[in-house]
């Protein structure tokens, strides 16, 4: 197995070795139930063979506190235990740390995007029968929620490669991708013009919202991508800096 | 590997910001040799450590471990080295086992091979109680146990240790000091500490380093002749002396003693009301036993003790970093600690950090170069790194 994999197995491993995982995923699924069957008068008002709020809403849950959570920690912590030198100066190059502590944390994330899948299935296959569910936005709401999952969590990684209090990650990390996220809303109140175009264009939730609706743009997939490559490089950087400074 | 040096540093110079933490430190380290990397607190041990390992650059110089040079083959030489940084940070929340198993998965170890040096790394660092514990729940002790057994996992032949006895209690760390003899019998072994005891127990040559610069570098025996001074204490019966003589008095002690040819220095002991008890100065090439004892003959007074000191490891390390302490605590604690230097003093004691450093370096002929201006260090340093970074 490669460093890398290896660095990912340790860290993915962690996560439940503590309570953390736990009652994060506890906390999601909650949040997303209420929201999916009760917030505005839930799944039973929209009258129409659909699972388009959980795509909607698990994005929230993802950016104002699973992200945060499962990130916060990544490097900063590590950088206050001195933990982070003794894997440094094992031998591994500073992208198998990066990158195995990027998969490590994607991996709980993708864990929890794919608890998700209760939903369709328990109300579209077994045990009920609702109807036939058009398995197209449900696929392309999955590419979507992966792709904004790995933007988040490299983000989330980023931050916490400057930052060595756990606390300062998850706020920042929260902020920024809360931010990120609302983006959509604030482009609403900017109207058409440049600034709210902007807002639009950068803004997750914008992005998003054509997987909701079943179309895949090729534009979305590469600006979430892209995100995530820069943001991995940044963290990269970030941790090699420590040679200089 | 031709060479039997497994480590080397070469003018190695490392700036934080305006703060120089190491101004061309020279040394190496043969196949085989327990190396004791003494200094007190600040004076680069860490940063040296680091730089070794590979976790921080050296702004200028190189360094060189196993025949690597740590910035071009960073991974060669992580893979040659076994590193226990300071107070062991380790994975608290895995147990024993599963760490030392990462440590070995990482170093692609299979699993064979892992279980073949598990089995010593238990042994050696007395591990077998450990195994099933979660690291969190050990103590200090046995935390930096089971950081010697990561770093031991892959056989390394090569061990740098830095401070590996700290936050320990006395038995823990007779222990640990056991286990660096026991692994240091077979394997070249750079251990930084300020405990100079344990240096004297478990190396036979030491370096010294003090405000990022090595001001010795050799066999214990020859460090602790570095200054070129040795000790001698005298106690004078105060109240009796020959018959028909007057029982001398301090001052007249003190200025007789003074007088010896080769004595430098005289001090007043504390003592009881029966002697007067003097501490003198003299050169290490030159034995003034007998001198002093012709003296107190000539003199008729009555002789209690008379003793040589060679200068201790420990007052060799106070007198070769006395520099740290005075430029933390400034003049005023200096003086009030009887080190305010008079200008024979400092000029002695400079001679002997330069001769010091100089022998520290004398392998290295490149040291000659070092001696050029600080600026044109800095431009140079400044120019390395940008270099490094390009």
């Amino acid at each position: 197995m490669s460093p890398m994999m290896t660095i990912a197995k340790r860290e993915f491993r962690s996560y439940f070795d503590s309570p953390l995982a736990y009652v994060v995923m506890c906390l999601s699924f909650l949040a997303l139930g209420f929201m999916f069957f009760v917030l505005r008068g839930g799944f039973w008002q929209t009258d129409r063979a659909t699972v388009q709020k959980v795509f909607e809403f698990t994005p929230w849950g993802l950016s104002l506190l699973v992200i945060p959570v499962v990130t916060m920690r990544l490097v900063a912590e590590e950088r206050r235990s001195g933990t982070l030198e003794m894997l440094i100066t094992l031998p591994v190059r500073d992208s198998d740390v990066i990158g195995g502590k990027y998969l490590g944390a994607l991996g709980l994330v993708l864990v929890l995007v794919a608890g998700t899948a209760f939903y369709p299935f328990a109300m579209f296959k077994m045990p009920w029968h609702l109807g036939p569910l058009d398995m197209g936005p449900v696929w392309s709401g999955y590419l979507g929620l992966i792709l904004f999952s790995a933007a988040g969590v490299a983000i989330g990684l980023l931050v916490s490669s400057f930052v060595e209090s756990q606390a300062v990650a998850f706020f920042i990390t929260f902020a920024v991708l809360g931010t990120l996220w609302f983006l959509d809303d604030l482009a609403e109140v900017s109207g058409q013009s440049a600034l709210g175009n902007v807002l639009r264009y950068v803004s997750f939730q914008t992005r998003l919202a054509g997987f909701w609706r079943g179309l895949i743009d090729t534009r979305d997939v590469i600006y979430f991508l892209s995100v995530t490559a820069a943001a991995l490089v940044v963290s990269f950087r970030a941790l090699e800096r420590r040679k200089w400074a | 590997m031709a060479t039997d040096v497994m480590i080397q540093a070469s003018s190695v110079s490392k700036r934080f910001g305006h703060v120089r933490a190491l101004d061309k430190v020279n040394f190496e380290v043969k196949r085989g040799e327990v190396v004791g990397f003494l200094g007190p607190n600040g004076a680069g041990k860490s940063t040296t450590m680091r730089i070794l390992t590979c976790y921080i650059a050296p702004s200028a110089g190189t360094a060189k471990v196993h025949g690597h040079d740590v910035f071009d083959e960073p991974l060669a030489v992580r893979q040659a080295l076994g590193y226990l940084p300071q107070r062991a940070p380790l994975y608290t929340d895995m147990n024993v086992m599963e760490y030392l198993k990462f440590a070995a998965e990482i170093r692609g170890l299979d699993e064979s091979v892992f279980k073949k040096r598990l089995k010593t790394v238990v042994e050696v660092c007395g591990l077998a109680q450990s195994l099933g514990k979660e690291i969190g729940t050990l103590s200090h002790g046995y935390r930096q146990r089971v950081g010697l057994g990561q770093a031991l996992i892959h056989d390394p032949p090569i061990l740098i240790l830095d401070e590996p006895t700290s936050d320990l209690d006395p038995n823990e760390k007779a222990e640990v000091l056991r286990y660096i003899k026991e692994i240091g019998k077979d394997r070249t072994i750079l251990l930084s500490t300020h405990n100079l005891a344990e240096v004297e127990e478990a190396c036979a040559r030491a370096i010294i380093v003090s405000k990022g610069r090595v001001v010795a570098d050799g066999p214990l025996d020859s460090i602790t002749a570095k200054t070129g001074r040795v000790r001698y204490v005298v106690a004078i019966d105060e109240k009796n002396a020959e018959l028909g003589k007057k029982a001398p008095g301090i001052a007249e002690v003190q200025s007789a003693f003074g007088a010896l040819m080769g004595v430098r220095s005289t001090k007043e002991l504390p003592t009881d009301e029966t002697a007067h008890r003097l501490e003198l100065i003299g050169p290490q090439d030159t034995d003034l036993r007998a001198e002093i004892f012709r003296l107190v003959v000539q003199k008729g007074w009555t002789l209690l003790e008379l003793r040589r000191d060679a200068q201790s490891l420990d007052a060799v390390f106070r007198d070769l970093t006395r520099g740290d302490e005075r430029a933390d605590r400034g003049d005023a604690w200096a003086a009030a600690h009887g080190r305010a230097r008079d200008e024979d003093e400092e000029g002695e004691e400079d001679e002997a950090d330069e001769k010091a450093a100089q022998a520290a370096a004398a392998e290295d002929e490149d040291e000659d170069d070092d001696e050029s201006d600080d600026d044109d260090d800095d431009d140079d340093d400044a120019e390395e790194q940008r270099d490094r970074k390009g």
